[in-house]
């Protein structure tokens, strides 16, 4: 736990070599006598913005308090999601994974299949289950079983400032409708013309995730797939109609609508760029930044099928719980609307996962906040479901690098889903 | 002679030990658990119940088009980074191998990007090579620009990416061979040094006939160790390109990360380390072998 360490005042005394050493087996006996009855249910979660974080120690030490009677304790400890899957992996080889486990939800199934996860639907009402968004029950089951519930649910909007659209003349669409592709162009065109920088795509962002979750939408829209229903890749990933929407992706790049190589996170927000293809997380900080002039619509849209991307962290119950009764004390608890979903809603401005929460949130009948719950419950589609997952959005997200800076589509994707398809190939089937 | 008795016998053992078992524990023990897993398919995830496969990973290895692009990328790094820094090593050592104080700082300045972490370096120069386009050009292309030469995407190029990654990595690493060579230009016998410049040699004619033949054990060492340390090529690439544009700086060890972490297939990769490994256990031995010929 950041910022506390109780053991550390006989260290302090010592002058030696050995006090940091000597300070860390204090530690270690203070932290396995300090508890009060069993041991406290280990909790790993990723690490997220500031107010993220701040949400998440105070509900688990509104937690603890609630528990304390019952000498139940809740202790978390937190990852940078880059590289995330990667720790994970690492626990679960070293048989040392924590009771509960925060997982981006395309990674659910792959946790799943390897026999990581515990069902977590018999620590739910039937009623409780049927308050949860469809989204959000979908990116938690894996042959039908349901292994994970999140607090919310991501939405993912063109952002945009109205001075910047307004000075460069041009409308933005009304209520929750979407640009055609070719609008989004023509707009871009006139941004461009008028001095601003149009749209930040984020390809500066170090992990790959980013790059298969917010482009997918791009390859649905336009009426393709990342991976077939049968499970294949090769010929789904790479089929013509997804290399063509590409190409006409990629020429925001050619024309220079957006940086291949950008520096700043947040160019909306501090530079002169008029729009932002970019998620809940970055919603109250706009708000902030711009209050009124901040405007907001769904993805242009590539062709007629509706498409939003949706999906995000969750709560799964690991192998590794040494008393699940315990340990979906927690799961409960952060997936409750007023304990845990209020809180964490607040802090990220995500779509709450349950329909009773709403309530809770005033703001969500009105834009921005409206347009991301109509995204979610009229067009939210899950990334794929796959156990190669990890593979699968790391060669996506090298292939759209490629492309955006202008090597070919076609080559990209055969390159990507040939390696995908042979790492599901050499797949096991499941014990 | 005595030979040695029971007690004095065990006495160098125990004076091994503690070394033998780190050697064993964390180097050992590991190689051979990887040999292992390399014959069957191992699962990160599922290591209890791995099945044997036999040389399976390996011939499928062999035949990986990416496999065999990050052994084709990790040999082209070693062919830039070993002969260049070997050598800009080798002047920089000469040329700051003064006594008087003021030279110490040089060496200081020439040292300090070993000790600095290399993520830190590496992030470092992404923002140095970013491509031009208005305020946000690297610095790089600021003074590619200014000498009038045309600015490059050097990280977007997958013709520049890797050459621009093995030019960074000598900056990075150039210090630490200059130290050892500096060490080597140390011990030289001054009187060899004063004898051939009495006998009337030029600066060329010593560092050919003196200099060069004292340092060799030196520059044994510098080309067996760069070479090594150039095939663990890992952090930059990963933290700079993520093996990309097209695969061009895909580096064997991020090809074994990623069959472990993301792809988790334990038993694959641990085949392409035990590849990894006979290669430059190989290199290493070979160039062993042709210095001592060379001394001989």
């Amino acid at each position: 736990m950041p910022g506390r360490n109780p053991c550390s005042e006989p260290g302090r005394r010592l002058r030696s070599v050995a006090a940091p050493a000597i300070a860390l087996l204090a530690a270690l006996a203070a932290g396995c006598a300090r508890e009060p009855a069993g041991p406290a249910i280990r909790v790993w979660c990723q690490q997220g913005q500031e107010a993220e974080n701040a949400a998440m120690r105070s509900m688990a030490s509104a937690f603890n308090q609630a528990h304390a009677r019952e000498g139940i304790a809740v202790h978390l400890t937190f990852f940078p999601d880059f590289q995330y899957t990667e720790k994970v992996s690492i626990a679960a080889a070293a048989r040392d994974l924590p009771d509960v486990l925060a997982l981006d939800g395309p990674t659910v199934a792959r946790f799943a299949q390897a026999g990581l996860l515990r069902p977590v639907a018999g620590w739910f009402s039937p009623e409780e289950l049927d308050d949860f968004a469809p989204t959000i029950l979908a990116q938690g089951t894996v042959n039908g079983t349901l292994y994970a519930l999140g607090a919310f649910d991501s939405a993912l909007v063109l952002y945009y400032d109205r001075d910047r659209l307004a000075r460069a003349g041009v409308t933005p669409p009304s209520g929750f409708e979407a640009w055609t592709w070719d609008d989004f162009m023509a707009a871009c065109a006139r941004l461009k013309a008028a001095g601003f920088d149009p749209v930040s795509l984020h390809m500066d962002e170090s992990g790959d995730e980013w790059f298969t979750y917010a482009f997918s939408p791009l390859i649905w829209s336009a009426g393709g797939r990342l991976i077939g229903p049968d499970g294949r890749v090769e010929g789904v990933l790479n089929a013509p109609e997804n290399a063509a929407a590409l190409r006409r992706w990629r020429e925001v790049f050619a024309r220079d609508f957006a940086a291949r190589a950008p520096v700043d996170p947040d160019p909306f927000g501090n530079g002169h760029t008029a729009m932002d293809w970019s998620g809940h997380w970055m919603v109250r900080s706009h708000l902030a930044a711009k209050g009124d002039r901040l405007g907001v619509m769904p993805l242009p849209a590539m062709g007629d099928t509706p498409a939003a991307a949706c999906g995000s962290w969750c709560w799964g119950l690991t192998r590794d719980a040494a008393d699940p009764d315990r340990a979906a004390r927690w799961l409960r608890w952060v997936t409750d609307p007023g304990r845990g979903i209020q809180p964490i809603v607040a802090a990220n401005g995500a779509v709450p996962a349950r329909r009773s929460a709403y309530r809770l949130f005033p703001e969500y009948a009105h834009p921005p906040f409206n347009l991301f719950r109509h995204l979610q419950e009229t067009a939210g589609r899950p990334r794929p479901r796959t156990p190669a997952y990890p593979t699968l959005t790391r060669h996506v997200a090298a292939a759209l690098r490629d492309i955006a800076r202008g090597a070919d589509p076609r080559e990209c994707l055969d390159r990507a889903a040939r390696q995908v398809q042979a790492r599901l190939d050499r797949r096991r089937p499941a014990p | 002679m005595n030979p040695l008795t029971g007690r004095r016998r065990l006495i160098p053992w125990l004076f091994l030990a503690p070394a033998l078992a780190l050697l064993g524990t964390f180097t050992l023990v590991p190689m051979l658990r990887a040999a292992g897993w390399s014959l069957t398919d191992a699962d990160l995830l599922r290591t209890g119940s791995a099945a044997w496969t036999g040389a399976a990973h390996y011939s499928d290895l062999l035949t990986d088009p990416r496999f065999r692009r990050a052994f084709f990328n990790t040999a082209c790094f070693a062919l830039m980074v070993v002969p260049v820094q070997a050598a800009l090593a080798f002047f920089l050592a000469l040329w700051v191998n003064r006594p008087e104080p003021q030279w110490r700082w040089l060496r200081t300045v020439f040292f300090a990007p070993v000790v600095v972490s290399m993520p830190v370096l590496a992030v470092l120069w992404t923002m140095l090579y970013q491509p031009m386009r208005g305020d946000q050009t690297g610095l790089v292309n600021a003074l590619v620009a200014a000498v009038g030469l045309p600015a490059q995407a050097w990280l977007q190029n997958p013709r520049l990416a890797l050459p621009a990654i093995a030019f960074m990595s000598v900056w990075q690493g150039v210090g630490f061979q200059m130290m050892i060579f500096l060490a080597g230009l140390q011990n030289l016998s001054r009187d060899q040094l004063e004898a051939a410049t009495i006998d009337g040699a030029g600066a060329a004619q010593r560092l050919r006939h003196v200099i060069l033949p004292a340092m060799r054990p030196s520059i044994a060492f510098v080309l067996t160790a760069t070479l090594i340390l150039s095939f663990r090529l890992f952090a930059q690439p990963y933290l700079m390109t993520r093996g990309g544009p097209e695969d061009a700086t895909v580096s064997v060890i991020q090809f074994i990360y990623e069959t472990t972490f993301l792809g988790q297939e334990l038993g694959r990769a641990s085949a392409a380390a035990m590849l990894f490994l006979a290669l430059v256990a190989g290199l290493a031995l070979a160039q062993r072998l042709f210095a001592r010929e060379v001394r001989s």
